[in-house]
């Protein structure tokens, strides 16, 4: 039909059968502009973009097809809020009624008062969140103009007391997790601390001050074997 | 042709004095993920230019001033380092770089999607290091590499190239000498996939025969730095 | 420079570690990162040198100016040492005039260097009254992971020492190199979590205390001193860093050639 590069999915497969049995992990590293393929019959997922019926790369990462979707999964990325997400909040500021919460993402929520931990005498919100604390909270929407309200309304969620906060890549959380939670439970298990994976990358791990130096220690070479990778992609 | 007229830049043969060809770009690396604490960055040395560029963000726009409702802005700073050139660059204020920031920014806010990210800052940093001639180029370049790197989505990656005249000769990729003495130079930003561009200077004096001549050694000379710069973001052995 | 919000759980857990004598990164507490140092690396200074440790990477460049000997001083050339952070080094920093910490880091750097006499100011000189040279060394950071200040000072004596006086350029003579006498080794120390610890990471910084910097000359003697932020300390803590320093710049001055 056409001579432009369709089949880049087929010499990826090609590519990686040659050299044995194929690793989930290199799969094809793409970057922004390249062609993907013609667009007709397949869904644009993220990370990509049709144009002149063209699948287009938006993003340098590897790219991943699901039935009729194709999207790039970017090998480094910043948190990009979604209502429902865990996620772990820093308190910079607040006012009589809200809470100005920093949640690692390109624009800051608000915590009103309506939806904070308990309840709060007008002007009291410094005796119940105060500027520094840091919080477990839920998003709980994000507007198109991204305003985004986080709430404490919820299990489990509150204002963190004891215990360290860590940080991992957003996009590597996946790798410290496992498959279905496996490699975390195993953390755990081994560790004996409580590990509360938020969804923007931060971490809370509570427990004894040697244990929590072992998550640290076995988070930190998730994040430099990541490096590595990343460079042989 | 003015003052330099005896200057031979180009031999008989039509080399130019490091032995290129007239179409010929000077030698490239390219490294990303050179500065640890950035959010995306590239190291891009291209002949004896050496440019380093970290990407943060996007994050929240501060002062809130500069916040747009509907996209995000991308805030860039050029800077060459006072070390950078022969004659040392007394920091602070400066024209130049305050005009090369702003071209580098309207070059790069065409590919990058900012509607993605409303009221938020992309913060570009362009520090030449060393310099030779070429700069504006070479940090638009190093920047597009660095933006992909931090996985910020955009259109296309950018190349940047400069093609000029000496000795009545249209040469690709101006050296120091070249550009000191040359007659004309034209930097272009090119789109590799689409041929389009998003960034065009030019200052000299060039026929519309020698323009088009300069016009095409930019184009292909970005096609051939282009293949670097996605080995360097596919991790060499793609 | 701007202030992040220091999350107080930071500083909570940075006092459990000082109590445990940990650190963040499982140094101890007079330990340093990983360092490197490479010299001659950039092709338009006439000195130059990258040092990495950890994270934090900077750069310094030696440029020369002929100037003009001030009237009171007519057989001395001069030394300027420069800093400026650029917006590239650290989400914190941001571009406009240098702010007052770039300044402190480059004032705290040139004292040491100046007052440690390295460099003769007299040799600096050409033709008295008339023609001197002027030594600038420019700091420049990359990457800003905590202690830009050793860094400085490691790449700043370093460059130095590999600087080569561009006589022919100006046709003031033969290029020759710059005489660089002794070696002032700077050693930075961070109050966190209650208890001084040596080369600080960047968290360690944002959720400490006071700095204290100490730059030592060949024969230990004391060239330089900045206590920056806020902080109180003791006599007793001070003797104990010192003692540290003078052991650790006899190591850092091994490797600087």
């Amino acid at each position: 039909m056409n001579s432009r590069p369709v089949g880049q999915l087929d010499n990826m497969s090609n590519e990686s059968n040659a050299g044995g049995p194929r690793d989930s992990r290199r799969t094809l590293v793409v970057v922004p502009g390249e062609d993907l393929g013609v667009s007709e019959g397949i869904e644009a997922g993220h990370g990509v973009l049709v144009v002149d019926d063209r699948i287009i790369s938006t993003k340098q990462g590897r790219m991943s097809r699901k039935g009729n979707t194709i999207s790039v999964d970017p090998l480094h990325t910043r948190y990009m809020p979604r209502p429902g997400d865990l996620v772990i909040g820093h308190i910079e500021g607040c006012t009589n009624n809200i809470w100005f919460i920093d949640i690692g993402a390109p624009f800051n929520s608000i915590l009103p008062m309506s939806l904070g931990p308990a309840k709060v005498e007008f002007g009291g919100t410094r005796k119940v969140l105060d500027i520094g604390d840091s919080i477990l909270c839920r998003v709980q929407e994000v507007e198109e103009t991204h305003q985004s309200v986080v709430t404490m309304k919820g299990m489990g969620l509150r204002k963190i007391r004891s215990g360290a906060l860590d940080e991992l890549d957003p996009h590597l959380l996946g790798r410290l997790i496992g498959k279905g939670g496996a490699f975390l439970r195993e953390m755990k298990m081994e560790t004996d601390c409580r590990i509360v994976v938020a969804d923007n990358g931060r971490l809370w791990i509570d427990g004894e001050l040697s244990n929590i130096l072992e998550v640290r220690r076995r988070i930190n070479s998730i994040s430099s074997e990541a490096r590595v990778v990343g460079v042989d992609a | 042709m003015g003052g330099y007229g005896d200057v031979r830049m180009i031999d008989e043969n039509g080399l130019r004095m490091d032995g290129r060809k007239p179409g010929d770009v000077r030698p490239i690396t390219i490294e990303t993920g050179v500065v640890p604490v950035a959010d995306g960055s590239c190291r891009m040395v291209w002949g004896t230019n050496e440019a380093i560029v970290a990407v943060y963000g996007p994050m929240e726009a501060h002062p809130r001033k500069i916040q747009r409702q509907d996209r995000a802005v991308i805030d860039v700073a050029y800077n060459m380092a006072p070390f950078s050139t022969t004659d040392r660059i007394r920091p602070g204020f400066n024209r130049r770089s305050r005009e090369i920031s702003k071209v580098t920014k309207d070059a790069l806010e065409s590919v990058v999607l900012l509607e993605l990210y409303p009221r938020s800052k992309i913060r570009v940093s362009i520090e030449i290091v060393s310099a030779e001639a070429g700069t504006r180029c070479v940090g638009l370049t190093a920047a597009s590499v660095a933006l992909a790197d931090a996985g910020i989505p955009m259109t296309d990656l950018i190349v940047s190239v400069a093609s000029g005249k000496v000795n009545d000769v249209v040469v690709c990729d101006l050296n120091k000498e070249e550009d000191n003495y040359g007659e004309a130079d034209l930097p272009m930003g090119v789109l590799p996939n689409s041929g389009e561009l998003v960034f065009l200077q030019m200052d000299g004096n060039l026929s519309p025969e020698e323009f088009k001549q300069a016009w095409d050694y930019n184009v292909d000379a970005a096609m051939e730095v282009h293949k670097l710069m996605v080995k360097a973001l596919k991790g060499g052995d793609n | 420079m701007s202030a992040p919000t220091v999350p107080n759980l930071l500083r909570a857990h940075l006092s459990d570690l000082a109590l445990n004598d940990a650190r963040l990164d499982g140094r101890s507490k007079f330990e340093g990162r990983e360092l490197k140092l490479e010299t001659g690396i950039l092709p338009r200074a006439e000195g130059s040198a990258k040092v990495t440790m950890g994270d934090t990477i900077v750069l310094a460049g030696v440029k020369f100016q002929l100037m003009t000997p001030y009237s009171d001083r007519p057989n001395q050339g001069g030394l300027m040492c420069s800093c400026e952070v650029r917006p590239l080094a650290g989400r914190h920093w941001e571009a406009g005039p240098p702010s007052p910490e770039s300044i402190e880091l480059g004032r705290v750097v040139d004292r040491g260097i100046r007052e440690s006499g390295c460099i003769d100011v007299d040799d600096l000189c050409i033709i008295p009254g008339e023609k001197a040279w002027q030594v600038i060394l420019d700091l420049h950071a990359i990457s800003d992971d905590g202690n830009l200040f050793d860094a400085f000072a490691l790449a700043g004596i370093a460059a130095l020492r590999s600087a080569i006086i561009p006589a022919e350029r100006f046709e003031v003579g033969e290029d020759m190199p710059l005489k660089v006498s002794k070696k002032p080794i700077m050693c930075s120390y961070h109050k966190v979590g209650g208890r001084f610890v040596y080369d600080a990471s960047y968290k360690e910084e944002l959720g400490g205390d006071e700095r204290i910097h100490i730059t030592l000359g060949d024969d230990d003697h004391v060239h330089s001193l900045q206590k920056g932020l806020k902080g109180i300390f003791t006599a007793d803590e001070f003797a104990e860093i010192m003692e540290h320093a003078k052991v650790r710049c006899a190591e850092l001055r091994k490797i600087v050639d």
